[in-house]
């Protein structure tokens, strides 16, 4: 237990991953590309919560899952808990991150803004990459006993929110 | 030897802590232009903030300082009266040998220079009476790391289109002597 790796190297290997999917092995197929980056953070987050849940007691009911999500999990991952979390008592609950960590460094191009094409594809590239922590979640929950849809939305970068819909 | 494999001009008007420095002089901005070129001779970003005269036009001019700066490193490389190594003249160095030379001063402007390992070059133009720039050119490039090299969106080669290094740049510059 204990051993650490730059973060660097993570960010480097999360952005190699999300480019090669989304330009070399499914280029032509964006949805594709997105449900196997999807699928790789779902055995992420699987195996993450395992970890992070091993000395505590078990969970009461969803409200506290996700509570434990937005604070002690995202801590764990970046640093820092869920700013603000919504929810409609229904099974819906939005998290907010004010300043989502691989988010900070994504800067779109201002002077392509009439070029509809490469605005395009940064938008696209940042959803690609968004999916992941999308099923970091969605793999979390499901390993707590959940099953559910996660997706997330990014119209404010660095801000950043996810949509959990909790399947009845 | 063609190393100018294209160049295209980017014309634009996280931080790590800065080293300390006061705005004094111009209004505003204390540098006047900035240059960064890759390896290949690529100029990634030119940027300028207070340049009276322009004799050549945008990709000349940055052809002409690519050359200049090659040519210089290899002639204070043979020049050097201290190194044992005597090298092939016209061979183009490695970022590592020779001795690195990082500025030159004019009555109207000073030059600094700097090169990565990883072949990035910084030029950064000043008025004469600055002191040396050589950390600040190391922080100019831990900004380029921060925010160009870790872009998602970034493909590395290609000019230099982000919008927050080019802020951060400009602030940081505005706290340069």
């Amino acid at each position: 237990m204990g051993r650490e790796v730059a973060e660097s190297c993570i960010d480097g290997v999360i952005i190699e991953m999300v480019s090669a999917y989304g330009r070399r092995f499914y280029a032509t197929k964006p949805e594709l590309a997105a449900h196997r980056i999807e699928a790789i953070g779902y055995q992420v987050g699987h195996q993450l919560i395992e970890r992070y849940t091993m000395e505590r007691p078990r969970f009461n009911d969803h409200l506290e899952v996700i509570k434990f999500i937005c604070k002690d999990f995202w801590q764990e991952l970046f640093k820092k808990q869920i700013d603000n979390l919504k929810t409609n008592h229904k099974g819906t609950f939005v998290l907010q991150d004010n300043n989502f960590r691989w988010l900070t460094r994504i800067s779109i191009d201002p002077s392509s803004d009439n070029n509809d094409g490469s605005q395009g594809s940064s938008s696209e590239a940042t959803n690609l990459l968004l999916y992941f922590p999308c099923g970091i979640i969605r793999g979390a929950l499901s390993n707590l006993g959940i099953p559910c849809a996660v997706s997330a939305d990014s119209s404010n970068l660095p801000f950043c929110s996810f949509m959990v819909r909790i399947k009845a | 030897m063609q190393f100018f494999s294209g160049s295209s001009v980017v014309d634009v008007s996280l931080s790590p802590t800065a080293p300390p420095g006061t705005a004094t002089g111009h209004a505003g901005n204390n540098a006047n232009v900035l240059y960064i070129f890759n390896r290949n001779g690529i100029c990634l970003l030119y940027r300028e903030w207070h340049r009276l005269l322009r004799t050549l036009d945008a990709s000349q001019d940055q052809k002409l300082m690519f050359g200049l700066l090659f040519s210089l490193r290899s002639f204070t490389a043979k020049m050097d009266p201290v190194s044992a190594d005597k090298g092939n003249l016209g061979v183009p160095l490695l970022p590592g040998q020779g001795c690195s030379f990082y500025s030159f001063r004019t009555n109207t402007y000073k030059l600094s220079f700097m090169e990565s390992p990883s072949g990035i070059k910084l030029i950064l133009i000043t008025h004469p009476k600055t002191g040396d720039h050589r950390e600040s050119l190391k922080h100019i490039y831990n900004l380029y790391v921060e925010y160009v090299v870790k872009n998602p969106l970034y493909v590395t080669g290609t000019p230099i289109k982000s919008e927050l290094f080019t802020t951060n740049l400009d602030q940081y510059v505005k706290t340069l002597i």
